[in-house]
């Protein structure tokens, strides 16, 4: 499964990711604490600065990260000059940046098994409701059912095609969404033949 | 087979079991005592051998009757069942429940109480066993149709049951992989049933079971029950039946 | 047991492989993804219970860093930004759509969409809007103005609900556990 991790190795992925996550929190809570533009910018600048220890590549896919955001820059970059406000447009833009590049970088520095790691433990006080076997099974199977599911579509789509000679588009949802049911009874099936769920 | 006299916790007895799916009759009062290494069960689509399998396994309970495996009712001793049987389904796709193939094999190793370290050293062991050491981590999505047979086999096989479920266990593989993996159940130890509707796999059991319409047609040795299975088929691809709608 | 499990871990891999369908833009410029039909439909579909699960246990999986949601995103970033209001508001979406799916008696076309126009669209617009405006410092009704964009695009998608759900009532009845 293709997860957000970068490949470049970076000092960053060393650190544990419990670490990391901690810093997050107390970063982005810090963020959306303070008002001044001034310690805002300082704050991505700091961003900044780690996402090039990471070096150029390692940087530029960061960029590439904060692409969905542009659309929102612009709305309230315009807003702001035409309410001449200018302070309080860097206030919301530099929180928002700095907020979600943070947020990106532990994600790209830190591999899904450690993230799964970090999860069992935060999910243990659940554990007389969510057993973590449970959890750690559900995740497993999504990841495992997403390249099935999305095989079934595209065969799915060719045999549509083969008899209409067009596009299946939104035809293919019902059978699409039957074909995931259908797989649901199955693997349960096969669950329950291997010891269920526990 | 020189097992003459056969315990009644020995092997699978069925005893006048029916089942009832969405109201409609699928297996109708069977007694059987499947005690032989290899034992074939076939039909027709739609005679029962699917819902037979099934109920064997213990996923669903008759309506009327009792199932025994080794002694235990497969619906309620669910630990138990794990090193009484295994089941290999029809399509991998099904029952491969992790992307990675060692998360794969180490699941039934955890199901059965192995802490997952002991599981692991044991997955690894046993890839290396059989020449599959670099499979380790590789991501199920990538393994072609017959790796993923083999991959299903292998997780049933870690669990050492003492009989396998074989359920359409060749259909839709090229001719090499069905060769390889015909080869490779034959050497098996384990008690092995298989469900098909093709004749030709089952020339080699020890017993074949001709299941129709929900109840045995015939049971006997292959020599004896093949024949009049392929001779009624026969006698049915003549006839135009298809038109007809079920129900 | 086993069938809740699989039925809430298979819809989350459906919600990411909606998620997969090129989007489709109207007026040019504002998508329309498959995605959130995929919620709406864990809710009509699954019911309110498994319905919500399912979307949670697909937001879990992209906070841990998969690139699920449509255009490839994901990670922790998403949900500090300007849409996690929309990501709050998936679960609850699901969890309403569902539960209008079990307690009325409307026929299953009619009741699918009324469930996608409360659940998908008032709760979630609710959400989404309540998040743009915190994450943008804005008032609710600037919020609102940005977010009404999206409502064309979302009205088509309650409709392909209702429809969607018709279908599989019709190609496999028993098979909405919403309405079982």
């Amino acid at each position: 499964m293709l997860t957000l991790t970068s490949p470049v190795e970076t000092p960053l992925h060393r650190l544990r990711a419990g670490v990391k996550l901690a810093a997050l929190a107390l970063f982005t809570f810090a963020l959306f604490w303070t008002r001044s533009p001034l310690w805002l910018g300082v704050a991505l600048g700091l961003v900044i600065a780690v996402y090039l220890t990471g070096g150029t590549i390692f940087a530029r896919h960061g960029a590439r990260m904060l692409r969905p955001l542009w659309p929102f820059i612009a709305v309230i970059a315009l807003w702001h000059l035409w309410q001449d406000d200018l302070s309080g447009g860097a206030v919301v833009l530099l929180r928002m940046v700095a907020a979600v590049a943070a947020a990106n970088l532990v994600t790209m520095t830190t591999r899904l098994s450690d993230m799964i790691t970090v999860l069992e433990r935060l999910a243990r006080p659940l554990s007389p409701l969510l057993p973590p076997r449970r959890l750690a099974l559900a995740i497993a199977l999504v990841i495992r059912f997403i390249p099935v599911l999305s095989e079934r579509a595209a065969q799915l789509s060719l045999a549509y095609r083969a008899r209409s000679g067009r596009a299946p588009g939104w035809r293919l949802f019902a059978p699409v969404a039957l074909a995931a049911l259908d797989d649901a009874e199955c693997v349960a099936q096969a669950l329950r033949a291997r010891g269920g769920a526990g | 087979m020189t097992r003459s006299t056969a315990a009644d916790d020995d092997g699978i007895v069925l005893t006048d079991a029916s089942v009832t799916l969405t109201g409609r009759p699928v297996l109708h009062n069977l007694s059987l005592h499947l005690h032989q290494q290899r034992i074939g069960i076939i039909g027709r689509n739609g005679s029962g051998k699917s819902t037979l399998m099934r109920l064997m396994a213990g996923l669903i309970a008759p309506d009327r009757g009792t199932v025994r495996v080794e002694g235990d009712d497969p619906t309620r001793a669910r630990k138990k069942m794990l090193s009484h049987l295994g089941i290999l389904f029809q399509n991998p796709d099904h029952q491969i429940l992790f992307p990675t193939v060692d998360e794969e094999l180490a699941f039934g190793l955890m199901q059965m109480g192995a802490p997952k370290s002991d599981a692991q050293a044991q997955v690894t062991a046993h890839l290396v066993r059989h020449g599959r050491s670099h499979w380790r981590g590789v991501s199920v999505a990538t393994l072609s149709q017959g790796q993923r047979h083999w991959l299903c086999l292998q997780a049933v096989l870690l669990m050492q049951p003492r009989t396998i479920l074989l359920d359409e266990p060749l259909a839709g593989l090229d001719l090499p992989t069905q060769t390889r993996l015909a080869r490779a159940f034959a050497a098996l130890p384990q008690r092995l049933i298989t469900i098909t509707h093709d004749p030709a796999s089952l020339t080699g059991c020890d017993r074949v079971i001709w299941l129709d319409g929900g109840s045995v047609a015939a049971d006997g040795p292959p020599a004896q029950v093949l024949p009049l299975f392929q001779a009624e088929m026969q006698r049915l691809g003549g006839l135009d039946a298809d038109a007809d709608l079920a129900g | 047991m086993e069938r809740s499990l699989t039925h809430i871990a298979l819809f989350a891999a459906l919600i990411a492989v909606l998620g997969l369908v090129p989007p489709l833009y109207l007026a040019g410029a504002v998508p329309v993804t498959a995605q959130t039909l995929g919620v709406m439909l864990c809710g009509t579909v699954l019911g309110a219970r498994r319905g919500a699960l399912a979307v949670l246990l697909f937001l879990l999986l992209v906070a841990l860093g998969l690139p699920l949601l449509s255009g490839g995103r994901g990670g922790l970033g998403v949900f500090v930004g300007p849409s996690v209001g929309y990501l709050v508001g998936f679960p609850l979406a699901a969890f309403v759509a569902g539960w209008i799916m079990e307690r009325t008696t409307l026929p299953t076309f009619w009741a699918a969409t009324a469930g996608g126009v409360i659940g998908g669209i008032g709760v979630m617009y609710l959400c989404g809007i309540t998040g743009m405006a915190i994450v943008l410092n804005k008032t609710l009704a600037e919020a609102a103005f940005l977010g009404l964009a999206f409502l064309p695009g979302d009205l088509i998608k309650v409709v392909l609900a209702g429809l969607v759900t018709q279908g599989i009532a019709r190609a496999r009845p028993g098979a909405l556990l919403a309405r079982a």
